[in-house]
C-alpha cells in the first residue's frame, strides 16, 4: 500500500472517528428511532433512509457533468463542485447525508479525476493535500449547514407554537364567562396535542369531574382524583410506569377558586425536553390563568356597576323623595296656614276646624316622609355624624318640641340632673333619636297617662331615658327590636306605623358612639328606653370660673 | 305711623309656593314681587329695589349661594333663604355668605314673617330709633346696658351680658356659634364651643321661667342661637 493509500484511509477514518465522537447518538434516541420503525415504517423511510439516497444522487449528478469536461478543468472544479451537493444536503436532509454526501464526493473525486484514474489510490502529495482540505472543508461546513438548519427549524417550530399561543390567548380574550374559558381549553387541548391532553372540571365538591375525551390513562386519573380542587394546589407530574410518559397535571385556578385541572401528556425524552415542554404547558395554564382573573374582574366590575346603580337609585329616591315630595307638602301647609290668618276663615268656626285639619294630616304625613327620608340615609350610607359639643337640655327641649302635637294628649315630665356635663354629638341626629322614641312611648300608651323623661349624669355617660305606661315588651319582641321594620304582631293591626322608628333611633344612638338600652317588667307594664351617650370629661366649674373675669 | 309698604321680592321656581307666599305677604300688608329664576331676580331687583328678599336655594339658573353673593355684591337688603333640606353646615354657610336667616321647608307662614320682620327691623334701625330690645317678659336697653325681666332689673354678669346684647342687637335672627365666640371670648377659648353652652345656660338661669324649657334664649342646634322677638301660645 503507498504512502498516498494509507493518508487517505488515515483521513476517512479519522473523519468517521470525528464526525461520530462529536454527536453520538443516545440510547434513548435509539431506541425512539426504533420505535418510530416500528410505528409507521413508511414515514421512517421517507425520514431517514430518503435523505441518505438523495445525497448519493446529489453527489452523482455532479459527477456527471465533470466527467464531460475535459479532466484538466474536472481538476480545478471539482472541490468547488462537489460542495454543492453537500451543501444541499445539509440543509435540506441535516448532518448524515450532508456527511455521506462529503465522504461520497471526496470518493468520487479520488475514483475519477485525481490520477490514477478509476483507482481510489493517488499518486501526488498535492492531490492529497486537495483532497483532505475538501473533506475538511465540506465536513466543516455540512456541520455549520446543517446546524443552521436544525436552528432555523426549531425557530419555525416555535414561532408556531407562539401562533398557536397566540391564537388561543386571542380567543381567551373573548372568553366572558367560565364555560366559555373551558372550551376554549379543551379546543386548543384537541386541536394542538390531540389525544395526549385532557382537562376536568373543577365540580361543586371541591373534585374533579371526569375529562370529555378518555384519553388519559389510568394514573392520571387516580392523580387527578387525588387532587383536591382547593386554591393553591400545587401542581403535580405523573409519569406513566406502563409507557415511560410523563404527564403533567395543572390547576386552573384564581386565587380563590380552582376551576378544573389540564393534564398534557409531554411524552418521553431527555430532561431538557421535558423542561422545554413542561415551559410551554406553564405558558398555557398562566395564559389561562390571566384570563381567569380578567373574568374574575369582569365579575368584580359587573358587581360595581350594579352596586352603583343602587346607590344611585338611593340617591335618586332621596333626592325625589326630599323635593318632589316636600315641595307639594311646603305648598299645602304654607297655603293651609295662610288660609288661617285669612279674616273671614278666622271668623267661620267650621272652615277653620277644616284648615286645621288639613295643617294636622300635613304635618302627619310630613313627620313619616321625614322617617323614610332618615331611613333611607341610613342605608344609602350617608350618615356621617356632625359632633359638637352639646347640651343634653337643648336635646330633650327639642325633641319635645318637634313631637309636641303627638304628645298633646299625654302628661309629660321631665326629670333633669342639675349640672349635666355636655356630650359630644351631632344634636340632629339624637335630637331625631329622642324624638323617636317620645313618639313610641306616645304610640303604645293610653291617652292620658304619664311619659317620663329622665336625663342623669353617670360619671361618663349622660343617660337619656324615655318611660311610658303602655304596653310593654315582651322579652321576645325585646330580641326583635332592633331589626328594621320590625313591628310586633300584638298591635300590628291596631296601631299604625311603619317599624322604622326604633331602628331610626338605635341607628342614630349607635352613629353618636352610644348605647340604646330597652326594658320593660313585661306585657302592660310599660317600656323605659334609655340612651346612654359618653359625657364630656371637663370639669364644668372651671368652666364656669372663667366668666367672672 | 304709616310708612309705605314693605316691598318683598320672592324668588322661587315652584308657582305653588310663590302663590301661597304672596297671599301670605299681602294679607300682613306687604308690597310682592316674584321672579322664578336668578336672572329674572336681578332684572326685577333693578328696576324695583325690594326691602327684604326671600330666596329659594334651589333655582334653575343659579344655585341660591351664588346668588346670595351676588346681591350682598352690592346691596345690603336683608334675605332669608327657604330651603327643602339643609344641614346644619349649609345653614351655617348661608349664614356666613351673607344670609339674615333661613326657614326649612315645610315652614309655617307665621314663622317666615316673624323672621323677615326681624330682618326688616334690623335692617332699617337708625341711630335715633328707641335702644330699647324687647323680647316678651324680656328688655334690654343697649344704650345703658340694663335688663329687665317682668320690669324687675337682672344682674348679668360681663359674659352674660355680651352675649345677651348680641343677640338682643339681632332679635328674632340666628346668631352662628362662631360669631358669638369671636365677639364674647379672645384666644383659645374663642374655639371652644363648651364655654358658650355653659354661658347659654347660666343666662337661661337668669332669664328664663324654665332654664329646662326656653321660650326666650332658643337653640338652634348645629347652627347658633336665636333671641326670640315674639313669644308664641304655649305649646301643650
Amino acid at each position: 500500500m503507498s504512502f498516498s493509500t494509507k493518508v487517505v484511509r488515515l483521513i476517512y477514518d479519522s473523519a468517521l472517528v470525528a464526525m461520530f465522537a462529536g454527536k453520538r447518538t443516545s440510547p434513548a434516541q435509539k431506541d425512539r428511532r426504533r420505535a418510530r420503525f416500528e410505528e409507521a415504517p413508511e414515514s421512517f423511510f421517507r425520514a431517514e433512509v430518503l435523505p441518505l439516497i438523495m445525497a448519493l444522487v446529489g453527489v452523482a449528478l455532479v459527477t456527471a457533468p465533470l466527467l464531460m469536461v475535459g479532466a484538466k478543468v474536472a481538476v480545478a472544479l471539482v472541490p468547488v463542485t462537489y460542495l454543492i451537493p453537500v451543501m444541499v444536503a445539509a440543509t435540506q436532509w441535516g448532518i448524515w447525508p450532508a456527511t455521506l454526501a462529503s465522504i461520497a464526493s471526496m470518493a468520487a473525486a479520488d475514483f475519477f479525476f485525481f490520477a490514477p484514474i478509476y483507482s481510489f489510490q493517488v499518486e501526488s502529495p498535492e492531490a492529497v493535500t486537495d483532497l483532505l482540505l475538501f473533506l475538511v472543508v465540506s465536513l466543516v461546513s455540512s456541520n455549520l449547514a446543517s446546524r443552521l438548519k436544525r436552528e432555523t427549524d426549531t425557530l419555525r417550530r416555535r414561532e408556531k407554537e407562539m401562533q398557536k399561543l397566540y391564537e388561543f390567548s386571542r380567543r381567551l380574550a373573548a372568553c366572558f364567562t367560565i364555560d366559555d374559558l373551558v372550551s376554549a381549553i379543551h379546543d386548543y387541548l384537541s386541536r394542538n396535542l390531540g389525544p395526549q391532553a385532557a382537562f376536568f372540571v373543577a365540580t361543586p365538591d371541591s373534585h374533579f369531574g371526569p375529562p370529555e375525551s378518555r384519553n388519559a390513562p389510568k394514573p392520571v386519573l387516580e392523580g387527578v382524583a387525588s387532587m383536591a380542587a382547593v386554591a393553591g394546589a400545587p401542581g403535580r407530574t405523573i409519569v406513566n410506569v406502563a409507557t415511560a410518559e410523563v404527564w403533567l397535571l395543572r390547576a386552573v385556578s384564581t386565587e380563590t377558586t380552582v376551576h378544573g385541572v389540564i393534564a398534557i401528556n409531554i411524552g418521553t425524552g431527555s430532561s431538557e425536553a421535558i423542561r422545554a415542554r413542561t415551559a410551554r404547558v406553564e405558558a398555557i395554564v398562566e395564559e389561562i390563568a390571566l384570563t381567569l382573573q380578567r373574568l374574575d374582574i369582569g365579575k368584580a366590575m359587573e358587581h360595581a356597576r350594579l352596586h352603583l346603580q343602587a346607590q344611585l337609585l338611593r340617591d335618586a329616591f332621596h333626592g325625589t323623595l326630599s323635593h318632589e315630595l316636600c315641595s307639594p307638602l311646603a305648598a299645602i301647609q304654607g297655603s293651609a296656614a295662610v288660609l288661617a290668618t285669612v279674616p273671614t276663615v278666622k271668623k267661620d268656626l267650621q272652615a277653620r276646624s277644616l284648615v286645621e285639619a288639613i295643617s294636622e294630616e300635613v304635618a302627619q304625613l310630613d313627620s313619616y316622609i321625614q322617617n323614610l327620608l332618615q331611613a333611607t340615609r341610613v342605608t344609602a350610607g350617608g350618615l356621617k355624624p356632625r359632633l359638637e359639643w352639646t347640651d343634653p337640655r337643648d336635646i330633650i327641649d327639642a325633641a319635645l318640641k318637634r313631637t309636641a302635637r303627638r304628645l298633646a294628649a299625654h302628661k309629660v315630665v321631665s326629670v333633669l340632673d342639675e349640672d349635666l356635663p355636655l356630650i359630644n354629638i351631632d344634636s340632629g341626629l339624637v335630637e331625631e333619636a329622642c324624638a323617636q322614641l317620645l313618639q313610641n312611648a306616645a304610640k303604645y300608651s293610653p291617652s292620658g297617662s304619664l311619659i317620663t323623661i329622665k336625663v342623669q349624669a353617670d360619671p361618663a355617660w349622660v343617660i337619656l331615658s324615655v318611660s311610658d305606661q303602655g304596653i310593654g315588651i315582651t322579652p321576645d319582641e325585646q330580641q326583635q327590636l332592633g331589626r328594621r321594620s320590625f313591628r310586633s304582631e300584638r298591635h300590628r293591626a291596631s296601631t299604625p306605623g311603619s317599624g322604622l322608628g326604633f331602628w331610626i333611633a338605635s341607628t342614630f344612638v349607635k352613629a353618636n358612639s352610644g348605647t340604646v338600652s330597652v326594658s320593660s317588667r313585661g306585657q302592660g307594664m310599660g317600656t323605659t328606653v334609655s340612651i346612654a351617650l359618653p359625657a364630656s370629661e371637663l370639669n364644668l366649674s372651671d368652666l364656669s370660673a372663667l366668666d367672672h373675669e | 305711623m304709616s310708612k309705605p309698604a314693605n316691598v318683598v321680592l320672592l324668588i322661587d321656581d315652584e308657582p305653588k309656593i310663590r302663590r301661597f307666599l304672596r297671599a301670605g305677604f299681602e294679607l300682613n300688608g306687604y308690597l310682592v314681587l316674584e321672579a322664578e329664576n336668578a336672572a329674572e331676580a336681578l332684572k326685577v331687583s333693578t328696576f324695583r329695589p325690594p326691602d327684604i328678599i326671600i330666596l329659594d336655594l334651589n333655582l334653575p339658573d343659579l344655585h341660591g349661594i351664588d346668588l346670595l353673593e351676588r346681591i350682598r355684591s352690592w346691596s345690603n337688603v336683608p334675605v332669608i333663604i327657604l330651603s327643602v333640606v339643609a344641614g346644619e353646615d349649609e345653614k351655617v354657610r348661608l349664614l356666613q355668605a351673607g344670609a339674615d336667616d333661613y326657614v326649612v321647608k315645610p315652614f309655617g307662614m307665621a314663622e317666615l314673617l316673624a323672621r323677615s320682620e326681624a330682618a326688616l327691623r334690623r335692617y332699617f334701625k337708625t341711630a335715633t330709633e328707641n335702644p330699647v330690645v324687647v323680647a316678651g317678659p324680656l328688655s334690654v336697653d343697649l344704650a345703658t346696658r340694663t335688663v329687665a325681666l317682668n320690669q324687675n332689673t337682672v344682674r348679668l354678669t360681663r359674659k352674660e351680658y355680651r352675649l345677651l346684647h348680641i343677640l338682643a342687637m339681632h332679635v328674632g335672627l340666628v346668631v352662628t356659634h362662631d360669631q358669638l365666640l369671636k365677639e364674647i371670648w379672645t384666644g383659645n377659648q374663642r374655639d371652644n364651643i363648651q364655654y358658650l353652652r355653659i354661658l347659654v345656660r347660666k343666662l337661661r338661669q337668669k332669664i328664663e321661667a324654665d332654664p329646662n324649657h326656653p321660650r326666650l334664649l332658643i337653640t338652634e342646634s348645629g347652627v347658633g342661637y336665636r333671641l326670640q322677638s315674639r313669644i308664641e301660645a304655649t305649646p301643650a
